[in-house]
């Protein structure tokens, strides 16, 4: 499955590697992961990034920018009893992992993230000179 | 705006059909690869139990029932309020009703449950009736 983006929707385009897209991967050695859902949403002051991550703490989760590619990376950490047998599992894999790309707009550098209850949410502010301005217009 | 989404769904996002979904109900349906929220289950000697990943919910509203041998938790998630002169790009995280029953092995004491929510996961765990659990027989000289 090939990657599409949907520049038309969104200045914050998200992208997954291809083998992540809607199944987790299963790569020898590596935990699987998932793409989480997420809502994004734009507004004058930036953009807010809302990601569900059920069963990662603060302890286990990853943020970094690179340049503008946001990558978010959490492990799920579940309180299971030694001896537990899984006899059910819709949820098979062990993290996490989605990467946005920011647009130029977006000041990468002042990113605000909280994580509560199990979901991220990440505040980008619009970079000053992007933000649209008020001219004054002086009298003659 | 979202109709006109819809007419290009199809073909330009595959994969991504759940998220076009105009009423939120209906998502849970449309969702090939599971239904809200994941579950995950397993059992011990002692005990049943059942993670329910329901991210982002107050513990109060959460309402978990347990009857003989089935366990069903119902609650509300609300989508989150967004300001008009936002405009949402995607909308993905499931809103809205959802209750699932989940039918337990029916040696379990309902007496006997405990609920945790921590980090979005609910976790309920149920103990197995006592005079089901294997018991070691004493053999009398």
């Amino acid at each position: 499955m090939t990657e599409k983006k949907d520049t038309a929707v969104s200045k914050v385009e998200t992208q997954t590697p291809a083998t992540q897209t809607g199944t987790e991967d299963k790569t020898a050695k590596q935990v699987r992961v998932m793409r989480p859902a997420a809502d994004i949403h734009e507004t004058k002051e930036g953009a807010t990034i809302v990601i569900d991550l059920p069963g990662v703490s603060h302890e286990t989760l990853d943020i970094d920018v690179d340049k503008n590619v946001l990558s978010v990376r959490g492990d799920i950490t579940l309180d299971t009893p030694e001896d537990l047998t899984p006899t059910y599992m819709d949820v098979h894999a062990g993290a996490y992992q989605r990467q946005f790309t920011l647009s130029a707009e977006l000041d990468s550098s002042k990113i605000d993230a909280n994580l509560k209850d199990g979901v991220l949410k990440l505040v980008i502010p619009r970079s000053e000179k992007h933000k649209p301005r008020k001219i004054e217009v002086k009298a003659a | 705006m979202i109709s006109d989404m819809l007419r290009f769904a199809p073909l330009a996002f595959e994969g991504l059909d759940d998220f076009f979904t105009p009423e939120p109900a209906f998502s849970v349906m449309r969702n090939r690869l599971h239904s809200y929220p994941q579950i995950n289950m397993g059992v011990t000697d002692k005990s049943v139990e059942v993670y329910m990943f329901v991210p982002g919910m107050d513990a109060a509203s959460l309402d978990v029932s347990i009857e003989k041998n089935l366990l069903s938790v119902s609650a509300e998630r609300k989508a989150e309020e967004s300001g008009e002169e936002d405009s949402m790009s995607r909308r993905e995280r499931f809103s809205g009703k959802f209750k699932r029953v989940i039918t337990l092995p029916e040696d379990v004491d309902p007496d006997q449950t405990e609920a945790v929510y921590r980090n979005g996961v609910l976790h309920i765990s149920v103990a197995k009736r006592e005079d089901t659990l294997p018991r070691k027989i004493q053999v009398n000289v």
